[in-house]
C-alpha cells in the first residue's frame, strides 16, 4: 500500500535526522560544554522529534485528498488540528504562567 | 530544572537504554520505568521527567513503525480515527498536568503503573481472526499475513464506541504521567473491540507517536523539557528498544515478566507513598 510505504519513509527520515542531531549535540555538549552550538543543535533534534509526527499526519491528508477519500482526510485533517491546538496552547500558557 | 552535566546525561543513557530493553521485551513500553527513575530517585519535577518520557515515547512509536509499515500489521484507517481521540485526550492531558498538584500526578502514577503490572500477569490474548481472506473486513477491518496460519487473516472491528472511549483516556493519560498508553489501548482492542492482539499492538504502536506529540508540545512550550537530557534519554531508549527486540526472540520473557510486575508493584507503592506526603 502506498500510504504506508510513505509514512515509513517520512518516520525513517525523522528519526534519523533527529537522532544524527542528538548525537552531534551531545558530543559537542562533551567537547566544548554547554554552548549555543550545542544547544542550538540538541534544540533540532528535539524540534525534528516532534515535527515527524506532524510530518506523517500532513502526508496521511495529502494521500487521503488524492484518494478522494474525504471522510479519512477530514478525520486526519482533525487530528492536525488538534496537534496544532496544543502547540498553541503551549504558546499561551507560556507568556501566561 | 536539572542543572545538565557529563555525568547526569550518561546515567539518563543508561537508564534509557534498561527502560528501552525492558519495554521492547515486555510490550508495554519504557515510559513507566523510566518517569519514577527520574523523579524519584534523580530528584525531578514529575513534569520534567514526564517530558523526557513523552520525547523517548515519540522516538519509539516512529522507529517501531518505520520498520513494521508495509507489513501490513499497522491498520491505519483505525488508527487514524482513533487518534482524533487519543490526541484530544493527550491535549487536555497536557493542559491538566499543567494545573493540578506533582502529589496528585505521582498518586495516578502508582494506580496506572499497578494496572500494568496487573494488565502484564493477566494479559488474556484473543486470536480475534477469521481464516477467511475473501470475507470483506469492512471500513475499519484488514487483513494481513499471519505466519502461525500460513496465510492471510481477516477481522472484523467491533464496538467502536469503546475503542474510541479507551484511546481518549489512553491519550489523557499519556500527557498527565509521561507514558505511551498502549498497556491501555492494546488490551481493551484485543478483549473488546475483535483486534488480534499484533495488530493492536502494532496499530497503537503506530498511534502513540502523535498521541505523546501533541502532550510533549505542551511540556517543551512551557520550557519543561531540557534537550540535553531529552536526546541522552532517547539515544539509551532507541538502543534499548533495539538490542530488546534484537534479543528477545532468546529470552525467556516469562520469568522476566514476573520479575518486572514485582518491580512495577514496588514503583506503585513509592510513587504512591512519595505521593502522599
Amino acid at each position: 500500500m502506498k500510504l504506508e510505504r510513505l509514512i515509513g519513509v517520512v518516520l525513517r527520515a525523522g528519526v534519523v535526522l533527529s537522532s544524527t542531531c542528538f548525537t552531534v549535540g551531545l558530543v559537542v555538549y562533551l567537547l566544548a560544554g554547554y554552548t549555543d552550538l550545542s544547544r542550538l543543535i540538541l534544540q533540532t533534534g528535539v524540534i525534528v522529534l516532534l515535527a515527524t509526527p506532524v510530518a506523517r499526519v500532513v502526508v496521511s491528508i495529502g494521500q487521503y485528498v488524492s484518494e478522494r477519500d474525504w471522510t479519512f482526510a477530514a478525520l486526519t485533517l482533525i487530528v492536525l488540528l488538534e496537534l496544532m491546538a496544543s502547540a498553541a496552547a503551549a504558546l499561551v500558557l507560556n507568556r501566561r504562567l | 530544572m536539572p542543572v545538565v552535566t557529563a555525568t547526569l546525561a550518561l546515567i539518563i543513557f543508561s537508564v534509557g537504554a534498561v527502560s528501552g530493553s525492558l519495554g521492547a521485551l515486555l510490550g508495554i513500553g519504557g515510559g513507566v520505568f523510566l518517569v519514577p527513575f527520574l523523579n524519584l530517585v534523580l530528584g525531578f519535577p514529575f513534569s520534567v521527567a514526564a517530558a523526557i518520557s513523552l520525547t523517548t515515547v515519540i522516538a519509539t512509536s516512529s522507529s517501531v513503525s518505520a520498520a513494521s509499515a508495509g507489513k501490513q500489521l499497522i491498520n491505519m484507517r483505525l488508527g487514524m480515527l482513533l487518534e482524533v481521540a487519543t490526541a484530544a485526550g493527550s491535549f487536555l492531558g497536557g493542559m491538566t498536568a499543567q494545573l493540578i498538584a506533582q502529589s496528585v500526578l505521582q498518586k495516578l502514577f502508582g494506580f496506572v503503573a499497578a494496572g500494568v503490572a496487573l494488565v502484564m500477569l493477566t494479559r488474556l490474548q484473543r486470536r480475534n481472526v477469521i481464516l477467511d481472506p475473501t470475507i470483506d473486513p469492512g471500513v475499519l477491518g484488514a487483513r494481513y499475513y499471519e505466519a502461525e496460519s500460513g496465510g492471510m487473516v481477516t477481522y472484523r472491528v467491533k464496538r467502536l464506541p469503546l475503542a474510541i472511549g479507551a484511546s481518549f483516556v489512553a491519550g489523557n493519560l499519556s500527557s498527565l504521567l509521561g507514558i505511551g498508553g498502549g498497556i491501555i489501548k492494546v488490551p481493551a482492542l484485543n478483549a473488546w473491540c475483535g483486534i488480534p492482539l499484533r495488530a493492536a499492538a502494532a496499530t497503537s504502536a503506530f498511534m502513540i507517536g502523535v498521541t505523546a506529540t501533541a502532550g510533549a508540545v505542551i511540556y517543551y512550550g512551557r520550557g519543561q523539557l531540557e534537550p540535553a537530557l531529552a536526546a541522552a534519554a532517547v539515544l539509551g531508549v532507541q538502543l534499548g528498544s533495539w538490542s530488546g527486540m534484537r534479543f528477545g526472540a532468546f529470552a525467556s520473557v516469562k520469568g522476566l515478566k514476573l520479575m518486572m510486575a514485582a518491580v512495577l508493584f514496588i514503583l506503585s507503592a513509592m510513587m504512591f507513598l512519595r505521593g502522599g506526603r
